[in-house]
């Protein structure tokens, strides 16, 4: 299947003359259309310098990146910010819902931002919130909602404009295993239904599981790329 | 659009505390501001109008050499000629013949040098508020020979009452001495020490023949304007006029030099303590917006992340000031110029802190100050608000520029 995603010999260091921290080193990785894929590895791996890299939040050391065929090292802070409007879901670890907005207007900002007509832009987000298990709570506030509840908003605002790529940095972290699954269960089925390929970091040996891919990153490098039902074996349990 | 208005007017309302102060310190600089500066825009005015129809006028037609040296003998010619052409010009309420001498004033007791001013009683009557500063006696006739209207502080150092004689001594227009007995017939006090204890009204029918004006001279021809804003216009037409002719057109400020000048010094001081008020209520809202911005650092992240350009996010934080300012704004204009308002119709009695008359500049300030309230005043103080508000976001809004986004989202 065609890659979205490819990197050739990505590195990046933080810091200068001594003390360089090399988060990543040389990572060479392909992901096909359609992946739901984990991203592991202790903390200071490099997960998050990774997914903050593919997204064209931060800008490697070295080396060469596409994200559906555009080369997102020699784009500038405009055309980065395009193209995470149009092709790139976020989904953080700790929500980052905004604030002043309820979870309809959270769910309906980038379509509004693309410039989607008002009753698309309302199937859509209507049609999305109720599929996360959210209908009848549209008129919250990030405030009054459970955690779980405010992670489906952000996998509803990240999914509502129909991205090539979710990237998720540690969305069941924050939230009770219960929760977790539930979220899990939501992205697995959005990316079987609607083919929306899932990158997604994770600490979390269960929802490692749920991942068809593991990519298991170690001191900034790849050591282990596989199928994730090989989690224990790649990490020698048993 | 309506996102980011939405977006800026909640977001102005999360911190609701700290943004109510901020906009009430605005519209506390502003009430301050509008009402000081219209109050004394209002004296300016009234010391503006009591000063020119006291004197002469809000443009003055002299002799052009008469400024840089007073002398009874540097007259205006045609003066009925001119009055008939000057009346039709629109926003001209009154024209007023002049003539202006020095000499002494003799009485039994005392001789004092004085300002002989003849005057069109009947004119006067319509214009000038010397009339209603009358205490004893009666004003001036028309066609009155030998009668006086002098100030109080005058006849008091004269010896002399209404129905008194005095000796009027001058120069006429070919320099010789010329003396004429006049009686007293009415007493000023206007408070302004140079006009009660120097100031001589006489009928312009005398003066003129006391100083040997012809009929159709005198020293000068006062324009009273209603409205007064149209100074400039009249003057070029009628400098139009005069061209080739020895008469000049002055304005109140040529013919007033120290009141001008202290208007201008006065009002200079005013917009400088109004601007200083501003400029530290500039400081609160610099300080709301930049914390406002700084506390929203992990916000305005996500919104990057979301591919929201920065320059929508600056324009939510330029309008969530101005809608900050125009709150403020519309506290500040609203109660300022409700202030103002009050003040102009109702007047503010100042009578209880001056037993005597205040005058600033030789000109009396009436005991009842009222401010003058104009609409370009509020658009202008509203308008340096909204402007100094949206200077002070800039700074807030190139932080969002310089937002490490991967580094805050971490």
């Amino acid at each position: 299947m065609e890659a979205i995603v490819k990197l050739r010999a990505v590195s990046k260091d933080y810091g200068q003359g001594a003390v360089v921290v090399h988060a990543l080193r040389g990572v060479d990785l392909e992901i096909p259309r359609g992946s739901f894929a984990a991203l592991a590895g202790p903390s200071g791996s490099g997960k998050s310098t990774l997914l903050n890299i593919l997204g064209g939040l931060d800008r490697p050391s070295s080396g060469t990146i596409q994200v559906d065929g555009q080369e997102v090292t020699r784009l500038g802070r405009a055309e980065l910010a395009r193209l995470r409007l149009r092709k790139i879901g976020f989904v953080f670890q700790a929500y980052n819902l905004l604030p002043v907005l309820t979870a309809y207007e959270n769910a309906e900002y980038v379509l509004l931002m693309q410039g989607v007509p008002a009753a698309e832009r309302r199937r859509r987000v209507l049609e999305l919130l109720g599929q996360v298990g959210l209908e009848g709570l549209e008129r919250r506030f990030p405030r009054e909602l459970s955690g779980g509840q405010q992670q489906r908003v952000a996998i509803a605002r990240a999914i509502a404009a129909e991205p090539a790529l979710v990237l998720a940095d540690e969305p069941t972290a924050n939230v009770d295993s219960a929760t977790g699954e539930a979220l899990l269960d939501l992205m697995a089925r959005l990316n079987q239904e609607r083919g929306v390929t899932f990158l997604f970091s994770t600490h979390d040996r269960a929802v490692m599981r749920r991942a068809r891919r593991l990519i298991r990153l170690k001191d900034g490098a790849v050591a282990y790329d596989g199928p994730a039902e090989a989690v224990d074996e790649a990490d020698g349990v048993r | 659009m309506i996102l980011l208005l939405k977006l800026a007017w909640r977001s102005l309302w999360r911190n609701r505390r700290r943004t109510l102060i901020s906009a009430a310190s605005i519209g506390l600089a502003l009430t301050i501001s509008v009402f000081f500066i219209a109050l004394a825009d209002g004296m300016y005015s009234m010391m503006i109008d009591q000063a020119v129809r006291m004197q002469a006028g809000h443009l003055t037609l002299e002799h052009a050499e008469y400024r840089d040296a007073p002398s009874v003998d540097l007259v205006v010619d045609g003066v009925r000629a001119l009055r008939e052409r000057l009346a039709e010009l629109p926003g001209v309420e009154a024209t007023k013949p002049l003539v202006v001498a020095q000499g002494v004033a003799k009485s039994g007791r005392d001789s004092i040098g004085v300002a002989i001013l003849g005057v069109e009683p009947a004119s006067e009557r319509r214009s000038s508020p010397l009339v209603a500063k009358l205490t004893a006696g009666a004003y001036l006739e028309d066609l009155e020979e030998r009668a006086v209207v002098v100030g109080e502080d005058l006849a008091e150092r004269l010896g002399v009452g209404v129905g008194k004689k005095l000796v009027l001594t001058s120069n006429d227009v070919s320099g010789q001495l010329v003396e004429e007995l006049v009686r007293v017939k009415g007493l000023f006090a206007t408070r302004v020490e140079e006009i009660d204890g120097y100031l001589v009204q006489v009928p312009i029918g005398f003066a003129r023949r006391l100083t040997g004006m012809g009929p159709d001279q005198a020293t000068q021809l006062g324009l009273v304007l209603s409205p007064p804003g149209l100074e400039d216009e009249v003057a070029a037409e009628v400098r139009g006029w005069l061209s080739g002719s020895r008469a000049a057109v002055r304005s109140w400020q040529e013919v007033l030099p120290d009141l001008a000048a202290y208007i201008r010094a006065d009002g200079g001081t005013n917009y400088v303590i109004n601007g200083l008020i501003l400029f530290l209520v500039m400081f609160t809202i610099f300080n709301t917006v930049m914390m406002s911005a700084m506390e929203r650092q992990r916000e305005f992240a996500v919104l990057l992340a979301l591919g929201t350009p920065t320059g929508r996010i600056q324009s939510q934080l330029l309008a969530e000031s101005a809608m900050l300012a125009l709150l403020g704004c519309a506290l500040g204009l609203g109660l300022g110029g409700g202030l103002a308002y009050w003040s102009q119709v109702e007047g503010i009695d100042i009578r209880r802190f001056f037993d005597e008359g205040v005058t600033v500049s030789g000109v009396m300030v009436d005991f009842e100050l009222r401010a003058r309230l104009t609409w370009g005043l509020l658009a202008g103080l509203g308008a340096a608000v909204l402007a100094a508000t949206l200077l002070v976001t800039l700074l807030p809004m190139g932080r969002v520029k310089r937002i490490p986004v991967a580094d805050v989202l971490r």
